[in-house]
Order: structure tokens, then sequence, then C-alpha cells
């Protein structure tokens, strides 16, 4: 019997379209689903279709497409009663067993193949062209991990939705559960044990990688998927809990139908006496009916009303909105973590935790709900009632509509109050309503009301609601990948992009504008697609899209007719707009323009990369920042001297690349050069000099540029000059010779352009680069004066000391000048600030007046101020004492933006991301003070960095880095226990073992180290702590005192003689010269081996 | 105010041709539109009501053209479908008034006094607070009706009412509608012919999407009056006689066929002449 359960079943669903719609989706999708799974994801030498790789991809789609089981496996009991026929079914001879196995293995059976499109459909995508440099072709592999992987949880899922929609007969609550799912998941990665996370992760995402977490590279490309370890537990774990419930549900599930009908009989009862009395000697009142605005008004009041009543009498969404509270109240414990330690609950922090976890919530809600409220009144067959009356076409959608809008509304103002309780709960009081209300009603909304609009217009033209639902999603993810196919203008891909960063400094800063005109442009667009959507909705018996179509010419009102067309006079108005700013006021590149222009750049001016130039010895500028328009001019000169012993003809000037900074004017004092601007087109200028620069001599070359911003661009606009918290640096000037910076560096795209392969640092025995501190490097040190000004409101801040500050024309002005040489490496800070002020005096040169030290900082950001203060403190009289005097007589710190999350040194100056250190939380109990370890990292620079420099090839990190970690940690050990130098360096190796893993080429040793920062940062500091614990930490500072006496960039005797900068090899030399001979392989294995 | 439909013809996607050159008018008071099973009249009904399109033809209810004009006839429309749900978890009065502000009653004092009059009017006063999901089916029946009423329609369209109505809950749905009659035009499908004769001042029978007749009722008898005899048979005789005279309809009288047939002058043989009903008009058009 149950086997023609089973048929009957199988008959259905092979009629529907779901079926196939579901299969045909499942199956595209699975073709890029490696792709966009592991889309940014680093996946270092790993191969694309590497078992572990397929296994990921089919565990992360059938997570996201649960949905879709839970709409073929909720309703085959849920449709019996939605159609009554349950009535008719139960009266016959079967068998409770036979119908709910039938039934269930029928739809399951569907289900497997509708997910098999996940198994062919990535395989069919490994030969899509796109894929290349693969394993070769195993099919095995994928159908391992379809078996391993996607049958139990599919199993499980079934189980689940199948029995609640058998039990609760409401598909709204099946949904739910895809939620839950989806909750559950995302609770595991609040677990600490990795085990446990691993076993109850229900698309066992955590299992794979707990289960590769030992596999070499070759290991990860070649192992299988199997039903082992903590593998088999889990799916294990996860069939059990699947037969678990579809015993309860079994169980409970009674095979008749007078649950449904004895509430009716009571109720019926209670009527009889009604029913006999007679009637009708009443008279009928006349209502006044008008049809005027205030009556569309009106309805369009009530009828939302009354949709947003019935969506929050859905106990679906009480339990979103739980969930949704629970998973925010738990994941929020880590906000901001720096180096392992949490920041403060500010309320930006929390909004974006909110932000990230509602995400899915939110696009659940919209996906389902609109499908039910299209189909509302249909359900209840009330349709035709409705769809007889005078209503309007528009206002029962657009109603509909805006009852979406206040969920979302409801739903976010109930995630505010759980940030607000979670920020109390913390002790923390600043609650910034501001940003709350800026955070979702801003950057979400806007978000969220466009894609409603889409999917109510797929609900309508499909007319079907599951297949409404799936193209609502896959036009979700087109419109996101879209972006990666070069389809990103804000004016043609849906929606626009999203606002910018927040900043507690800058705020949403200039990025809002934009944003705003972006989002209005699409709303009314959005708002003709309503329109539309109303106007194409079924209304009456006709439901082929082609009879609704017909059907428009006579929905279209009059006053429809003039919404649409004001509508998009209005659209074109501000479309126009926007492109007049984002392509006529500012140029708009492609990103293929953009890559095409590097390969260019390369191809003609290589040549010019190691032609002799001129060195800037002496810079002076006057800067005028005007921080409300983001704009600012400078009038500048540098001295230029001839280093080499070969005469100079040519002066070749690189402005920098990038719309409006203009370079106004170039003179060479005292000469009449001649411009050749054939690499105009690359801001590259040569200037022939009539006299040529003999070695020795030197030319003042006085400049003038500007940079003033115009109207707003279409991909997110530079960051450095803001409205308050600028910081660039001298990168932003002229500069000489070619910029290898502007190369095209991805290797993939050089071998299209045709381009040599290349060193992401040069060989270390490079002559070229040897006398080079940093790339191209136009210096070999310079002496330092600059006039700032900027508003009234703000402080700006460079290198050197502060000879006078003054007020005119109501701007502040600063006069700084650096009285000793230093590196061609300044920055300039500017915005308003509060500072905190103390001295630091050198214990061994009581005479000379005490170092200055200075934190300029945003208001609210005290935390750890005193941290930061003491950090400094200890960093200078450590390494004043251990390694060399201090050679400036200030040290600031200002803070900038978060628009990077870095601190970087200066000569005296140290600019310091909001993002790092300022509202870092810390407990001296379990955390590592990570604001007193950066500040010392970035004091150390003022030797390594700004004393001595290091030649720009293999290992300069080594020697910056690697170093300045070395005499940070020996800081904090100085002022912290013991545990807490172990806390920190086992996090470097965690790191270090973490990213090592993602890179895609073969790991350097240290000596050799390129650009891989868990190398220099994160394994330098285990490598430098256990060199001075087998030699003693006064050794490791003897050789490091020899190194910069030896190599300092002004006075070192061997930088002086070899007119070159020191190597890793050099600073090897003073570490054996240190290390007693039994112990010199322990430098060979730190520094020289790659393990 | 008439509601003259001009040769309206539909079919179906699947070949049915539900409609075929349709013209009635269709003056104030009832008009019994009768037909059997899957004749039409639910397809022109549906039209008129604005909820299906027409291939061919023409609606027109006063100045307006139905057929294009449709939210000009739904604002003095009132219609009741043949099947109808009710959202279970509403109240009568609620659901009630959320279809008034559909029609356009916003003004919530205009509002209730309707609401509570169409309650009072169909009884369903008492329960109005009950949901709807307890409604016996001729009280939803009766709120059914309310909701129509809500905009005080010129043009009311009911579709079977009555099927699935006890007696007295049919009877006292025939007195509101006889009383809504009055002054507007109510159109009344149904396959009971009894119902048509003592409701309605005109009718029109229709069948496989023809009109076949149309006319008063009364007229309609009197034009077979004294042309219909009756004669009870045996059972196997049946087959005989249909072949013999125009059998017009039969029926089975404690266990015996009834044959009425249709014939100018009397036939004699057993038959005996009997005063003719609509059921005869009607049998005398279909079973043709």
């Amino acid at each position: 019997m149950w086997y023609e359960i089973f048929k009957f079943e199988l008959k259905y669903r092979a009629k529907r379209p779901e079926t196939y719609v579901f299969f045909f989706f499942l199956f595209l999708f699975s073709m890029v689903g490696v792709d966009f799974i592991f889309q940014g994801v680093e996946m270092g030498l790993m191969k694309k279709n590497a078992p572990l790789v397929i296994g990921k991809t089919m565990a992360a789609i059938t997570g996201i497409f649960m949905i879709m089981a839970s709409m073929i496996m909720g309703v085959p009991v849920l449709r019996d009663f939605q159609y009554n026929v349950e009535s008719l079914l139960f009266i016959n001879p079967i068998k409770k067993r036979d119908y709910l196995l039938g039934r269930f293995l029928g739809s399951f059976v569907v289900l497997l193949f509708i997910f098999g499109a996940v198994l062919f459909g990535m395989m069919v995508g490994e030969f899509m062209p796109w894929h290349q440099d693969l394993l070769p072709f195993t099919p095995i592999n994928y159908m391992q991990s379809f078996t391993v992987v996607v049958l139990p949880i599919l199993f499980f899922g079934a189980s689940l939705f199948f029995v609640t929609g058998m039990l609760s007969k409401k598909l709204l609550v099946v949904y739910t559960q895809g939620i839950f799912l989806f909750v559950v998941f995302l609770l595991t990665k609040a677990i600490k044990n990795e085990y446990l996370q691993a076993l109850l992760d229900p698309f066992s995402l955590t299992t794979l990688t707990k289960v590769s977490e030992d596999w070499s590279v070759t290991e990860r490309n070649s192992l299988e998927i199997l039903f082992n370890g903590v593998m088999l537990h889990n799916k294990l774990f996860w069939l059990l809990l699947g037969v678990i419930i579809l015993m309860i549900g079994y169980h409970k599930f009674s095979f008749t139908i007078i649950s449904k009908t004895s509430k009716n009989k009571k109720i019926k009862k209670s009527n009889i006496d009604e029913r006999s009395s007679s009637i009708i000697e009443y008279s009928i009142p006349r209502p006044n009916v008008k049809y005027t605005i205030k009556t569309y008004c009106l309805q369009l009041v009530a009828l939302s009303k009354f949709y947003v009543l019935s969506l929050l009498k859905e106990t679906s969404f009480w339990a979103i909105v739980i969930c949704g509270m629970i998973i925010i109240l738990i994941n929020s414990v880590n906000l901001g973590t720096v180096y392992g330690v949490d920041s403060y609950p500010t309320t930006y922090f929390i909004v974006e935790e909110l932000q990230e976890m509602s995400l899915y919530f939110f696009i659940i809600i919209l996906l389902f709900y609109s499908g039910e409220l299209i189909w509302k009144e249909r359900n209840a067959k009330l349709s035709l009632i409705y769809d007889a009356t005078p209503i309007s076409d528009t206002i029962p959608l657009i109603s509909k509509f805006v009852a979406l809008v206040s969920i979302y509304i409801i739903l976010m103002l109930s995630l505010i109050v759980t940030g607000i309780l979670f920020q109390i709960a913390n002790g923390y009081y600043n609650f910034e309503l501001k940003v709350y209300f800026f955070g979702f009603f801003l950057e979400i909304l806007p978000f969220l009301m466009l894609y409603t609009i889409i999917a109510l217009l797929f609900q309508v033209i499909s007319n079907n609601k599951f297949v409404g639902i799936l193209l609502a999603l896959l036009f979700f993810i087109v419109n996101v990948s879209s972006e990666y196919f070069g389809f990103q203008h804000s004016l043609y891909k849906f929606g626009g992009k999203t606002l910018g960063t927040y900043s507690s400094m800058n705020g949403y800063g200039h990025f809002l504008k934009p944003y705003l005109w972006i989002k209005i442009y699409w709303l009314l667009f959005a708002s003709l697609l309503l329109i539309i959507s109303a106007i194409l909705s079924v209304r009456g018996t006709e439901t082929k899209l082609i009879k609704r179509f017909k059907g428009v010419k006579h929905r279209f009102s009059k006053r429809i007719i003039q919404f649409v067309i004001s509508i998009s006079f209005v659209f074109i108005g501000i479309g126009s707009y926007i492109f007049y700013n984002t392509n006529i006021l500012n140029d708009y590149w492609t990103s293929s323009e953009k890559t095409v222009f590097r390969a260019n750049y390369e191809k003609l001016l290589k040549q010019y990369e190691y032609i002799p130039q001129p060195k800037i010895t002496k810079v002076h500028l006057n800067v005028e920042l005007f921080p409300e328009n983001r704009s600012y001019s400078v009038n500048g000169y540098y001295i230029l001297k001839n280093t080499l012993n070969q005469p100079i003809h040519d002066v070749h000037i690189q402005k920098k690349i990038a719309s409006h900074v203009q370079l106004d004017s170039v003179i060479f004092v005292g000469d009449n050069v001649s411009i050749d601007t054939k690499y105009s087109e690359f801001d590259y200028l040569i200037y022939s000099l009539s006299e040529t620069l003999h070695p020795g001599d030197s030319i003042k070359m006085k400049f003038i540029q500007s940079y003033t911003p115009k109207g707003f661009e279409d991909d997110k606009s530079s960051t450095q000059i803001v409205n308050n918290g600028t910081f660039f640096n001298n990168k932003e000037f002229p500069t000489i010779g070619y910029n290898k910076k502007y190369e095209l560096s991805d290797k993939d795209e050089r071998e299209e352009y045709k381009l040599a392969p290349r060193l992401n640092k040069a060989k270390r025995e490079d002559q070229r680069e040897l006398v080079n501190a940093i790339s191209g490097g136009d210096s070999d040190g310079i002496n330092f004066e600059a006039i700032i000004g900027t508003n009234n409101k703000q402080t700006a801040i460079t290198s050197g000391v502060l000879v006078k500050q003054w007020e005119e024309n109501n701007r502040n002005y600063f006069h700084y000048k650096m009285n000793q040489p230093m590196i061609n490496f300044y920055s300039i800070v500017s915005a308003d600030y509060e500072t905190r002020k103390d001295t630091w005096q050198s214990p061994f040169n009581i005479s000379n007046k005490p170092v200055s030290l200075e934190i300029y900082h945003h208001n609210t950001h005290e935390y750890n101020l005193d941290r930061m203060m003491a950090s400094m403190k200890a960093s200078l009289n450590y390494f004043s004492t251990n390694f060399s005097p201090y050679q400036y007589t200030q040290l600031r710190i200002m803070e900038f933006p978060r628009y990077e999350v870095f601190a970087q040194s200066f000569p005296n100056t140290i600019p310091f991301s909001e993002a790092i250190g300022f509202v870092l939380d810390i407990d001296d109990q379990k955390d590592v003070d990570m604001a007193f370890y950066v500040t010392a990292h970035e004091v150390a620079h003022q030797w390594f960095g700004m004393q001595v420099e290091a030649a720009n090839v293999r290992g300069r990190h080594m020697i910056l880095e690697t170093l300045s970690q070395y005499a940070a940690l020996m800081v904090l050990k100085d002022n912290y226990p013991e545990e807490k130098i172990q806390q920190f360096l086992e996090f470097q190796r965690e790191m270090y073992h973490k990213e090592r893993k993602k890179s895609t080429v073969k790991e350097p040793s240290l000596e050799l180290v390129e650009n891989q920062d868990y190398i220099y940062y994160n394994k330098g500091a285990v490598a430098m702590f256990r060199l001075q614990k087998e030699i003693g930490e006064d050794m490791v500072n003897k050789a490091l005192q020899h190194f910069i006496r030896d190599w300092h960039s002004q006075t070192g005797k061997f930088k002086t003689v070899s007119g070159r900068y020191a190597t890793s090899k050099d600073l090897l030399s003073y570490f054996r010269e240190v290390t007693p001979g039994s112990l010199q392989y322990i430098i060979t294995d730190l520094f020289e081996k790659v393990e | 105010m008439e509601l003259i439909i001009d040769n309206l013809s539909k079919t179906y996607a699947n070949g049915v041709r539900a409609l075929q050159n349709v013209t009635l008018h269709i003056p104030k008071g009832m008009f019994g539109l009768l037909g059997p099973n899957g004749a039409g009249k639910s397809t022109l009904m549906r039209t008129i009501s604005t909820l299906q399109e027409a291939d061919t033809g023409s609606i027109l209810f006063g100045n307006i053209n139905v057929l294009k004009e449709k939210n000009e006839l739904r604002k003095t429309l009132g219609y009741l479908p043949q099947q109808f749900g009710v959202y279970p978890k509403i109240s009568a009065s609620a659901l009630l008034n959320h279809l008034a502000v559909l029609k356009g009653i916003t003004n919530k004092k205009e509002r209730k006094e309707v609401v509570n009059g169409l309650l009072n009017k169909t009884n369903l006063y008492d329960v109005r607070n009950q949901n709807l999901g307890g409604y016996s089916g001729g009280m939803k029946q009766r709120f059914g009706i309310a909701q129509a009423l809500l905009n005080n329609p010129k043009l009311l369209i009911v579709d079977e009412p009555t099927a699935g109505l006890d007696p007295a809950e049919r009877n006292r749905f025939y007195n509101l509608l006889s009383e809504i009659g009055e002054n507007t035009i109510v159109i009344l499908s149904t396959h009971i012919v009894d119902d048509i004769k003592e409701l309605c001042t005109n009718m029109a029978i229709i069948n496989q999407g023809q009109v076949v007749l149309k006319g008063k009722p009364l007229e309609l008898i009197q034009n077979i009056e004294g042309k219909v005899y009756q004669k009870t048979i045996p059972k196997n005789e049946l087959d005989i006689h249909k072949k013999k005279y125009k059998v017009i309809n039969e029926k089975l009288f404690l266990g015996k066929p009834i044959i009425h047939v249709l014939s100018d002058k009397d036939p004699k043989n057993g038959f005996v002449p009997i005063n003719a009903s609509l059921e005869d008009v009607y049998f005398s058009q279909i079973n043709n």
C-alpha cells in the first residue's frame, strides 16, 4: 500500500514545475558553486577540485539551499489539509504507517533528485572554461563528498521539515525551521571546544575544517572525504536526530480529522438559538463613498495595518525575532577583535555585528513573507471577493509592501533593543542612538525595500509561490556576483553599492551623499517596478501572464500614468545627475580599463626604472588643507642633488595618478627646462635640463599642486583627505622617476598582458635595489620643513618640531621643522583632536631637554591613553638604554579614522588607527595589553626604519618588522608577567600556522622574507624570542646596538662607506658574532631555514 | 439602469466554448440565470463581475463599459462568488470592516454603521465577534451576502448562493434577496428551478454557453401551458417512450418513473394533461 502512495507522490511531483525549476536552478548554481563559495577566500596551493574543496562547497550549497528542502518536504502532508482532501483520504483503508512512509519516501526521493543537481552541476562546472589549473577530473571525489557530506544532512532536513509540516500544517512554520538550522549553525561557531563545534555543525563546514586541520597542501589536494573520525560522529549525530524527529512525528500525528472539527461543533451548538430567530426589519445605511485621494490614503493605511497585524500574528515571525536576539547576544561577545583582544561594545561595532548576523533573517522574511502576502487572499479563497471590490489595482500591493517594510522596522527595533541591552550588560552606556538609527534605517532598510519589490515582482510574474521565491533569490545572487564580471556601475547595478565604513571620527563622511542619491535613484526605479507589478498582478481568474499583459491597457488609470511619467522624469533626472557626477565630473574607470592602463604604464615606462636620477635632499612645504571640502593646495620645493658620479640631463617627475590631483606648476629654479610630454597620459613628465646637473650639484624644484574633488565618484572615493581625520603621506606629492607601485601584481593579469613575471621583492644580491631603502627610492634622507594650515577646529600634525603655531583668517597654522636629517617619509594628519601630554627624560642624558610625548585622539576615545603613554615611556627607556639614544625631541601618536586598520611610524610621529588600540577593552586578567604592545612596536620603528633602514630586497621586513616585534616584546616582558608573554607568543604561533596554509607561494625563510606578514610578524616574534632565550637578551641587544651603530642611515660607517643599505645577511652576521659556536645552529634554524 | 450584454463570447484555452454570442438585457429586479452544471453561468457572472475577460462582445451597465472600465463598475457592484473562503481567525465584523475599506468606505463612523446594519440585516449581529472559522454554511453564506451589500450596489451578482443550505436557511436568504431586488439589479444563478419561479421577474436559460430561452417566468410557462402531459410507466418501457414521444422530464415517484412529454395535441395512451411548470420549461430547453 505504501508503495502506491509513494508512486502517487512521485507522479504528482513529476508534474509540478517547481521540481524542475529547483533542479535546474541548483544545477546552474553548482556549476559556479566553487567560485561563489570560495570567492575571496585565499585557497593557497589548494586546487578548486580538491576533494576538500568539493566537500566544503557541497556543504555550503546544501546549507544555503536548505530552504528548497523545506519547500519540498514541508508540503506533502500539509497539502492534503490545504486542499481539504484529508477527510477523503483518511476514511480510506490505508494505514498511518503506509501513508506517512509513502509520502515521506516519495518526497525524499524527489529531494534527492533535486539535490543530485549539485553533484552533476559541480562535475560539469569543472569543465567550464574559467576553471583552469585543476587536478585531473575524478568523478568519485564528487560522489564521495555527496554521499558523506550532503546525504545525511538532507535526510535530517527532510525529517525535520516533513514532521514540522505535518504537525503544524503551516508552511511558515516549516520555513522557520530553516532558520532554526541556520541558528544552530551560527551557535556552533560560538562553541569553544573544537570537537563539539565540529560535531554539532549541521552543515559540517567546521567539521571539514577540523578533519583537515593537520593536512599538508598535498594531502589537501588528494585526501578523500570519508566517514571517519569526527566526520562520522557528526553525521551519525544528525542522522540519529533525524530518525528521532521522524519517530516523534509519527507518534504525534493523528490519523483523523477530529482535532480540526471538534472546535467547530462546540461553536455551532452555541448558535442554535440564533438560527431560529427571525429577521429583517432593519434598513441598511447608505454609505456615502467618494473616491478621492483621501480615500486612497485611508485605504492604504488601513490595509497596511491589516497586513502588518496578520504578519505579527504569525508565531514564526516571533520565532525569528527571538532567534535573532539570541544569536546576537551570543555572537556579540567578540566585537572588534584585534590581535585576540575585544573592543568596547561601541555602537558601531554592535551595529555592524547586528547587520551581518541579521541579514539572513531579513532575507528569509523578505522572500517567504512576500510570497505569503501575495497569496494571502487566494490561499483563503477570498480573492474573488477582493478582486470585485473597487479598490484600485495598486493599493493592495503597495500596502503589502508597506506591511513588509513595517515588519522589518519592528525587527530592527527589537535588534536595537537587544544591542542596547548587550551594551548595558557590559557596562557600556554611550548608546549613540543615531548610529543605531543610521546603521539600520539608512544602510539596511533601503536595501530591503529594493529587494522586497523585486520579490513581489517575481511573485506576480511567476504566479507560483515557490518559483517566485526562487527567482528572487536567483536575482539576488546574480546581482551580487555580477560585480565580479565587471558589472559594477551604480547606475545599472541594481541597488547600487553599500554605504562606506562608519568611523567615530568622521561619521559616514563624504560617502553619505552619493549613497543617498543612488538609493533614491533606485528606490524611484523600484517604485515603478512596484506599480508595474501591481498592474500585472492577478485580478480575477485570468492567470496567464500573456493575458495579464494584454489586460494592462485597461488597468492603466490616468492617475497611474501621471505617476509613472512623473516618477520616470525624476528617475531620469536623478540618474543624469549621478552620471554627471560619476562620469563627467569624475572619470569612471571600469576595472579592465584600470588593468590596461597599468599594463601600459609598465610597458612604456619600465625602461626608466633604474635611470640615473637626482635624490631629494630637502623638502619644504606650504600646505593648505580644507577639510570641509576635502581639498588641499600645496606650494613647496625639493632640493634635488646629483649624488651619482655621472652627469644628469633629464629629471623624470611622476605626479600621483589620481583624478583631481593637479600638478599646476613645476619650476626648476635657474634653468630653462624643456618638457617632454609624450607620457603625460601617465602623468609622467620628463624635464630636460638646459644645464647638465653634474655630480655633487643641486637644483631647486618648486612645485604647486592641488587636489579639489568634484561631485562624487561611483567607486569608493579616497579616504585620505576627509572631513575629520585626514591622513596621507609624502606619496601624495610629486616623486622622482618610475613608480613600481603602479605595476600589475596579479600573476594571471600579468600573463594576460604579456608582462614578465614579477618578483615580490628583489633578490638579496640585486645591486640596483641595495641602494634603495624603499621601492624607487628617490632620496637618501632629507631636511624637512612644513607649514600646514587647516580649519579652525582642527590640529594639523607632521614630522618635526612645532616651531610656531598661529591663527590667521580664521584658520589654524602650524609650522614644523625637523632639526636633523630624516628619511623621506612623512605624513600629514589633521583632525579635531583632544590632546594628552606627558614628558620622558632620558636617564643617561639628564642635560638634554625631556622628550615631549603627545597623544592626539578623538574626544571619546580615552580608554587606553594611559596604556599607550606608559608604553611610549617604557619603550623609549628600553630602546635608548639597549640600542641607541632616541634621536628626536618629541614623540606623537595621532588617531586616524578606521578606514585603515594599522599604526605606522614616521619620524617622531605615529598615526594610529582608531580601530586598533583606542577602543580595545583590555581585561588584564585575560588579555594581552595590545594597546601597549602595538605602541611599543611602533616606537621601535623610530629605531628600525628611522635610524637604520633596510635595503629594498628580500629580508627587508625582517630588519624592519621582526626587529620591532622583538623590541616591543622585550618591553612587554619588562612590564608584564611571563604568562602574558606566553599568551602573546601562542597567539603569534597560531596566526602563523593559520596564515601559512593560505599562502599561494612557497614559504621563504625569515632572512629571505618578501611581503608575507605572517612570517615577518608572527614567525619573527616567535623566532626572536627563542633567540634571546637561547643566547641571552643582553647578547641580542648588543648585536642590535652594533648593527645600528654600523648601519645607521646617516652615521653608520658601513652604510656611508658602501653607499648601500643593510640586508638580513648583515644583520645575521651581528647575531652570529654574539652567539657561541655551539649555538650557531639556532640562527640557521630560526632565520635561514623554513621549518 | 439596465445591464446590456451584447454578443458575449469566451473560449477557454482548453477549447471549451464557455459563452457563445450571449445577448441579454437585464432590467431592475431579480434576474434568474438557469442552467445545468457547466453551462457557462459562472463564466458569465464572473465576466460581468469584471473578474474575467471576454473574447468578443460587450457589456454595458448604464454608461459603464464593463469590460474596459472595470473599476467604475466595481464601485456599484456586489458580488458573491459560488465558492469563497474566509480568514478563519478573524471575526465577521473585522473582515466586513476590512472589506468595507476595500470598497472605499473609509469614514470610520459610516463604516461602523454600515457593518452593524448589515450584520443585523443578515442576522449575524449576535455572533459578529466570533471567528469566521466557526461559522456554519448558512452563516457563512449570509456573511457573503453582507459583504456583497457593503457598498450599496446597483448590480448584485450572486452565484448559486443556496447550494448546501437547508430549506429554512434558504428561505431566509431569498427573503433578503427579494427585498434588495426591489431597487437593484440582482442576477441570481441557480439550477434549482423553483427558486427562480418564486423570486425572479425575468430569467434566462443557458445551456452549453448559449442563451436558449429568455423571458418572464410566468409568460414562459404560459407558452407551454396545455402542452404538457404526464404518465407513470414501468421502468422497462422508459426507452420506448423516449423514442416515441418528446420526453422533457423524467423523475421517480415511489420508485416508478413519471415522465412528462411536450405535445401540441393529447398523446392519449395513458397520458394525462397537467399544469405546466417552470421545470417543464427548463427541461424542454435542456433535454433537446
